[in-house]
């Protein structure tokens, strides 16, 4: 079975834990990920800018790790990014901001692609709010 | 045709429960995460809407157990890899973001 | 056959950007000719109360965008009456879109392949 993930809360929210969890779930039933697809708050959690308490979860960090590992396609809304001020070097360079927060393995792109996984997937699943 | 339908904000003071209720196809079935679990909190109004619908409904276990709430038996306490199979038993899943 | 998506869009137009980032992911359903419909639900259906004034509050004017709708390639437009009903929205300002009732709701969710609510 192939999933669409998109997640619409930052890192903070219990929503976005669970897409992860969901996610590794997912792959570990022999499920693949079409793609991951980062959207309104959701984008937080693809800032390498993010600080957490070395008690607390790091969700940013273990969303790098589980897409490293898993070669997974994990993509940024440029316009949702930019809006909330992650940015990747090629848009800090556009817009002339200092601050970059978004590099690799994350990809910012359009909303095309969500709608791209949606067709490619047989069953989007949406993770946010609270 | 049948949709999961997953709530994850509590029932109290917001709509979402009461707007899912209303839309919730009679092959459709509920997954309760995060704060909506309190939905099941014995004595309250969303316990006694739940229990009068009859729907199928699920509960996300770490959530349940993070809040200390006792499952009734009417309803089936789920883990992730079961999350994952529920959402693959219904044709599409709609989460109330 | 391409998949058709549905959009339900709950928030109201002024509480942040909710509501466009909702209409953004319709428009660009729209641009790439997929089957996309939207659904006005709870308090999103205030989106389609008639004379707001979006430079009170120095913001884009969402109603314009929404009224061009049809011409981007999205004709499956649809509010939910008992949530127009409740917040007292007699004649909503989007003529193409249809009332439903909640039994309708649940049949136009039937109908498509999958769907967003934000």
């Amino acid at each position: 079975m192939k999933f669409a993930i998109a997640l619409f809360s930052a890192a903070h929210a219990p929503s976005s834990r669970r897409a992860l969890l969901f996610a590794q779930a997912a792959l570990a039933g022999g499920h693949e990920i079409v793609r991951l697809f980062f959207y309104q708050d959701g984008v937080y959690n693809a800032s390498g800018a993010l600080v957490t308490p070395q008690d607390e979860l790091d969700l940013p960090k273990q969303w790098r790790t589980f897409i490293d590992e898993q070669k997974l396609d994990g993509v940024v809304c440029i316009a949702a990014a930019l809006r909330r001020g992650a940015l990747n070097a090629e848009e800090a360079k556009r817009y002339q901001r200092d601050a970059v927060s978004i590099s690799a393995p994350w990809e910012l792109s359009g909303l095309g692609q969500l709608h791209d996984a949606v067709q490619d997937a047989d069953r989007l699943i949406c993770f946010g709010g609270a | 045709m049948s949709t999961l339908h997953v709530l994850s904000h509590s029932p109290f003071g917001d709509d979402r429960l009461n707007s899912c209720l209303r839309l919730l196809g009679s092959a459709d079935a509920l997954l309760l995460c995060g704060d909506a679990v309190y939905a099941l909190q014995p004595g309250g109004a969303p316990f006694s809407a739940l229990q009068d619908k009859k729907i199928s409904l699920f509960v996300l276990l770490e959530d349940v157990q993070a809040r200390a709430i006792e499952i009734p038996d009417w309803a089936t306490v789920i883990d992730y890899p079961a999350f994952v199979e529920l959402s693959i038993d219904h044709d599409k899943v709609n989460s109330w973001l | 056959m391409a998949k058709s998506l549905l959009i339900v869009s709950r928030q109201s137009p002024w509480s942040g950007p909710g509501a466009r980032e909702a209409l953004d992911i319709v428009l660009a359903g729209g641009a790439f000719d997929l089957p996309i419909g939207l659904l006005f639900l709870d308090d999103g259906v205030l989106q389609l109360a008639a004379g707001q004034n979006a430079k009170a509050l120095q913001q884009k004017d969402l109603s314009a965008n929404l009224q061009a709708l049809p011409m981007f390639g999205v004709e499956e437009l649809f509010y939910c009456l008992d949530s127009a009903n409740a917040r007292g929205l007699e004649k909503p300002s989007l003529d193409e879109a249809q009332p439903l009732s909640a039994e309708h709701i649940t049949a136009l969710i039937d109908r498509y392949d999958q769907v967003i609510t934000l």
